[in-house]
């Protein structure tokens, strides 16, 4: 699999820490290398927060990196933000509810903006019909999920963050949503046990991002 | 999977745990702490799992108290240590002169964090050289600069045995990366791997098996010029005798290298990646990175940079802190390419150091080119 380099953005308070954490653990447990950082600064809530996740299946060197192969953005600011990370190759999932469609620069990835092609339309073009092979294709993609819209009217919206986790789970094919619950049930081990719905909401939650994107995919596929 | 060995597991978790972590498993008895940030975390976990093993903590009015708490902790024959950043380590500087003057094994984690000044909460490499030197004195320290959660684990333990060895003190120099950043290590007891305890004892009022002259009297203040120098001539022997024993350090290379690329701390793993990266080019670049910064590895640096041509490429994210060591160790030599990639306060990837040596040596074959 080589190495995966992923970043993971949004507003403060969103919890784009927590799933990239999460996801980095899930990573470790299956056995793999993973390096997780925050970009961290003074602001508790409210700025533009920023994860590193790397997976590989050998040693990881620096622990940040310029060009990620998935960039995951949350928020309007939180794209702008991570732009710089994208490269020709760089896939991009972005939550549709909260935002407008990107506004990507070309001279940053080329082709890539959401107003020229839809997701599925990229994925006809590149003949891409596995998830496992989602981020090695090559191409340039860009995936909306309306994942804050689904939260909300399906479960809650605290596990917004959870939707956008099994999404990323569901493009990279780096970890199974089985490995990402063992890694939620490792973090959050007494709050499940306090109140098992958060459990449910949570798995639930995955489940949700993971098969909103597999549907994506079908579609693409049979265009 | 196979079985652990007993008293080992491996785990995911930041810097700053494995700091805390490890001083447990070394057999620390004390942290005295000032809260900075990236560091809080040390004092955080350390606070939460301590007191079930009997071990103290005390959060100080400020970084000047944590350090001369230790320090009496240490006269009384408790492995006391302390953690600290950015302006925190310039504060730390007065009591760690003190342990230095008195030869005391305290020891230190130091997170650099962005400077002069507040700065940034973040990361850089700027506390190089007040780590190394930051006392009135002359630097009689013992610095260990970690690149992994492994690193920061085993050096930890390292630090207490060698300071208590050695009776300098001695710090882990990491950065907010590697406190905030997660990544899996062994954890293990040293005892049961053969390191053992610290080797550590009542300071105050002891007289050293093999000692001459009773550690009983420590002085950090002198009425006469001569009475000071014979002292620190003595510490000074000391340290130079102690410097081949204690130098570490890692080295990636062959022979015949074109360049070599040197950097200490977190951005020795980029460097490396990039050299590693490189060489699967089919360039012969090589890769040197000093682990203890305080004594530097000098014979063995010299020793790389003729395999490697004399040429070398310092990169690190301070505008030469380490640039100057290398300068210095290889005085005499002479450095007939230096090169440096300073991003002061900045974080360094393995891409921009790959980038930083094939501009150069695009560069040259731009100039070699008309003369083909």
């Amino acid at each position: 699999m080589g190495r995966r380099k992923i970043i993971a953005s949004g507003e403060g308070g969103q919890g784009v820490q927590a799933l990239a954490e999460t996801l980095a653990r899930a990573a470790h447990n299956a056995g793999l290398s993973a390096l997780y950082i925050p970009n961290f600064g003074i602001e508790q809530r409210g700025g533009v927060s920023l994860a590193f996740v790397q997976v590989a299946d050998g040693p990881i060197g620096a622990p940040k990196f310029l060009t990620a192969d998935l960039v995951v953005a949350l928020s309007p600011r939180s794209l702008r933000r991570s732009e710089q990370y994208l490269g020709s190759h760089s896939v991009v999932l972005y939550d549709s509810s909260l935002i407008e469609a990107p506004q990507i620069s070309d001279e940053v990835v080329g082709l890539q903006s959401y107003e020229t092609i839809a997701p599925e339309a990229f994925a006809e073009k590149t003949g891409y019909r596995e998830r496992q092979g989602a981020v090695e294709t090559g191409s340039r993609r860009v995936i909306a999920l309306a994942a804050s819209d689904l939260a909300r009217q399906r479960l809650h919206p605290r596990v917004f963050n959870m939707i956008i986790l099994g999404a990323i789970v569901s493009i990279t094919g780096v970890v199974t949503l089985e490995q990402v619950k063992e890694a939620l049930e490792e973090k959050l081990d007494r709050r499940f046990r306090k109140d098992p719905r958060l459990r449910e909401h949570n798995f639930a939650a995955l489940e949700l991002g993971a098969a909103a994107i597999d549907e994506k995919i079908r579609e693409g596929a049979h265009r | 999977m196979e079985k652990e060995p007993a008293g080992e597991c491996r785990d995911f978790m930041t810097g700053n745990e494995v700091i805390a972590r490890a001083a447990l498993a070394a057999g620390a008895d004390f942290m005295f702490g000032y809260p900075i940030t990236p560091q809080n975390e040390i004092m955080h976990h350390w606070r939460r799992l301590a007191p079930q093993q009997g071990r103290g903590f005390l959060q100080t009015e400020d970084e000047l108290s944590a350090g001369f708490a230790a320090i009496g902790a240490i006269i009384s024959g408790k492995a006391a240590f302390s953690a600290t950043a950015g302006p925190g380590t310039v504060l730390f500087q007065e009591p760690l002169s003190m342990a230095e003057m008195m030869r005391l094994p305290v020891v230190v984690a130091v997170q650099q964090r962005g400077g002069p000044s507040t700065a940034t909460v973040i990361y850089s490499q700027q506390e190089l050289t007040l780590t190394c030197f930051g006392g009135n004195g002359e630097g009689l320290r013992l610095v260990y600069s970690t690149s992994s959660h492994q690193e920061l684990y085993d050096y930890t333990i390292k630090a207490f045995h060698k300071a208590w060895r050695y009776r300098f003190p001695t710090f882990i120099l990491g950065d907010g990366y590697q406190a905030k950043m997660r990544e899996a290590l062994q954890l293990y007891d040293p005892v049961r791997r053969g390191i053992g305890d610290i080797p550590k004892e009542a300071i105050f009022g002891s007289v050293r098996a093999g000692e001459t002259e009773p550690l009983l009297h420590l002085r950090n203040s002198f009425s006469v010029e001569e009475e000071l120098s014979e002292v620190l001539e003595r510490h000074l022997a000391d340290y130079a005798r102690a410097a081949p024993a204690l130098v570490e350090h890692e080295f990636i290379g062959v022979p015949g290298g074109e360049l070599l690329v040197v950097a200490h701390g977190i951005v020795g793993r980029a460097a490396r990646q990039a050299v590693q990266e490189l060489r699967g080019m089919g360039r012969p670049v090589n890769f040197f990175r000093p682990i203890t910064l305080r004594p530097f590895p000098e014979d063995a640096l010299r020793e790389a940079l003729q395999m490697s041509g004399g040429a070398v490429l310092v990169a690190e994210s301070a505008q030469g802190q380490l640039g100057n060591l290398v300068r210095l160790a290889a005085s005499g030599e002479g450095l007939p390419d230096f090169r440096s990639y300073y991003r002061p306060g900045v974080g360094i990837t393995a891409e921009e150091i790959k980038e930083a040596v094939l501009d150069e040596r695009a560069l040259d074959a731009a100039v070699l080119a008309p003369g083909e």
